[in-house]
């Protein structure tokens, strides 16, 4: 009767509201390329890397602000295939993969409560 | 290991008797294979990456859509490449395990920053894509699908219009770059492989079957192919598409992997098992049970110390070649006596 080898543990699965590729890691220190193309120069370049920077952040915070200004609002979603609804925006997730929205006036009916992917919207509109 | 009149005690710290009771010792283990979850549908094709400085990496395709990254030698998730929007049927990491690329069902190829998993390119298709290989370089991504066409993308110019290579005259399954990146290797329905010339695009040798190829690897150290078709596991040459040898399984094989020593090669299909025979002799070593599924996929590591299969039963599992080193996360756990003369 033979002995099955022991096991320190099993792997480790996914998490299941992350899709990984964890920031921390030392492969992901050491290697992502940052998206600041100016930070990639020289010395001399950091004057247009604290310039970037400042827009970058202006950006975020206006994209952030946007996410805000549009809770409890009625808004219009374009997604694939087409495909147009409507539902009042509630909530974003940190990594913006999911909006939780209400009332979401669907072809099929209108559902209560649902989540929409965010890889399926196209683009969305909503009055201020 | 010769009679010797030494006393018991220092006989056995001899090297040779360390090796006898390690080998009774690793006889005695039975396979325990590390399974990794996470995907929800059969995973049809995995692939592993060179070795880096951060060890080496695995990509899994399935079905669902949603191809996995996980460290090679433990199985541990890393991180799930979002963006396709259909079965995924092909995955691939570059050497450096930098970039990954997929072929899915939603007629795209796309390829991926492998350390951030964010979508760097899309390559649209008219058709389902299948398979999806890196060049060495990194710098070209050959794809292959359902309309029958090998397309060359350069990754430096993805606007460009890929380099086409037609002959096939059904669905392509499989297409790999060989002899230093200058010729392509290409499986397809029509009971052909076929040795294009990447230069000219021309076809300079077809190889025609009894059935269609289920899987196809190249080894570039010693150039030689392993093919599956039917119960048949076959060895080419890849410079030549000449025979080198054949095996014939207790069932169909849909997949095969020569270990990088090529002192033994591990086959899997549709009775569930894997099985591992002796490359030099073709004799069966071992098979194991543990899928739920039909075994889809198989690879070695590229230190050889681990094999992966992919199945119909959503999962990927991990098996030893060594059973019972330490290796991963598998732990040597001792007998007694032997740890107490020798730990």
């Amino acid at each position: 009767m033979k002995t099955p080898v022991s096991v320190l543990r099993l792997p480790r699965g996914p998490e299941p509201n992350s899709r990984g590729f964890d920031p921390n890691s030392p492969r992901y220190i050491a290697l992502c390329p940052t998206t600041i193309p100016a930070s990639q120069g020289n010395k001399a370049d950091s004057v247009n890397l604290e310039e970037e920077q400042q827009l970058r952040s202006e950006l975020r915070e206006c994209f952030l602000r946007s996410l805000i200004a549009m809770t409890d609002k009625q808004v219009q979603f374009n997604l694939y295939e087409k495909v147009q609804v409507q539902a009042k925006f509630g909530a974003s997730d940190i990594d913006v993969l999911n909006f939780q929205v209400s009332d979401l006036q669907t072809p099929l009916g209108v559902q209560k409560e649902a989540l929409l992917r965010c890889q399926d919207m196209i683009s969305y509109s909503f009055h201020l | 290991i010769g009679v010797s009149n030494r006393v018991d005690s220092e006989w056995t710290k001899t090297p040779a008797a360390l090796l006898c009771l390690i080998h009774s010792y690793q006889m005695a283990m039975r396979q325990t294979p590390l399974t990794c979850s996470g995907h929800t549908r059969p995973v049809v094709d995995l692939a592993f990456s060179g070795i880096t400085p951060y060890g080496y990496f695995l990509i899994s395709a399935c079905k669902d859509g949603k191809p996995m990254l996980r460290q090679g030698d433990t199985g541990d998730w890393i991180g799930t490449f979002l963006g396709h929007k259909g079965a995924v049927w092909g995955a691939t990491l570059n050497k450096e395990a930098t970039k990954a690329a997929t072929a899915a069902a939603d007629f795209s190829a796309k390829v991926w920053d492998a350390v951030t998993g964010d979508e760097v390119l899309t390559l649209a298709h008219k058709h389902i894509v299948k398979c999806v290989n890196f060049t060495q370089d990194s710098n070209c991504l050959l794809t292959g699908g359902n309309d029958k066409v090998l397309r060359i993308y350069d990754l430096s110019k993805p606007e460009a219009e890929p380099q086409e290579i037609s002959g096939h005259t059904s669905a392509i399954k499989k297409a790999l770059w060989c002899n230093d990146d200058q010729q392509i290797l290409s499986a397809a329905e029509d009971k052909t492989i076929r040795l294009w010339d990447r230069n000219t695009g021309e076809a300079v040798k077809t190889l025609s079957f009894e059935a269609s190829v289920s899987s196809m690897e190249y080894i570039p150290d010693g150039e030689i192919l392993v093919i599956t078709y039917g119960r048949t596991i076959a060895f080419y040459k890849a410079h030549t598409l000449d025979p080198i040898k054949t095996i014939d399984a207790p069932a169909s094989i849909h997949s095969a992997s020569l270990h990088p020593d090529k002192d033994f090669f591990v086959a899997g299909g549709d009775d569930f098992k894997l099985y591992k025979y002796d490359y030099s002799t073709k004799e069966e070593m071992e098979s194991y049970k543990g899928h739920f599924g039909p075994v889809h996929c198989v690879r070695f590591s590229p230190d050889g110390e681990l094999y992966a299969s992919g199945s119909e039963d959503g999962t990927l599992r991990l098996w030893q070649t060594a059973v019972g080193k330490t290796y991963g996360l598998w732990k040597c756990v001792l007998p007694g006596e032997f740890e107490r003369r020798f730990a």
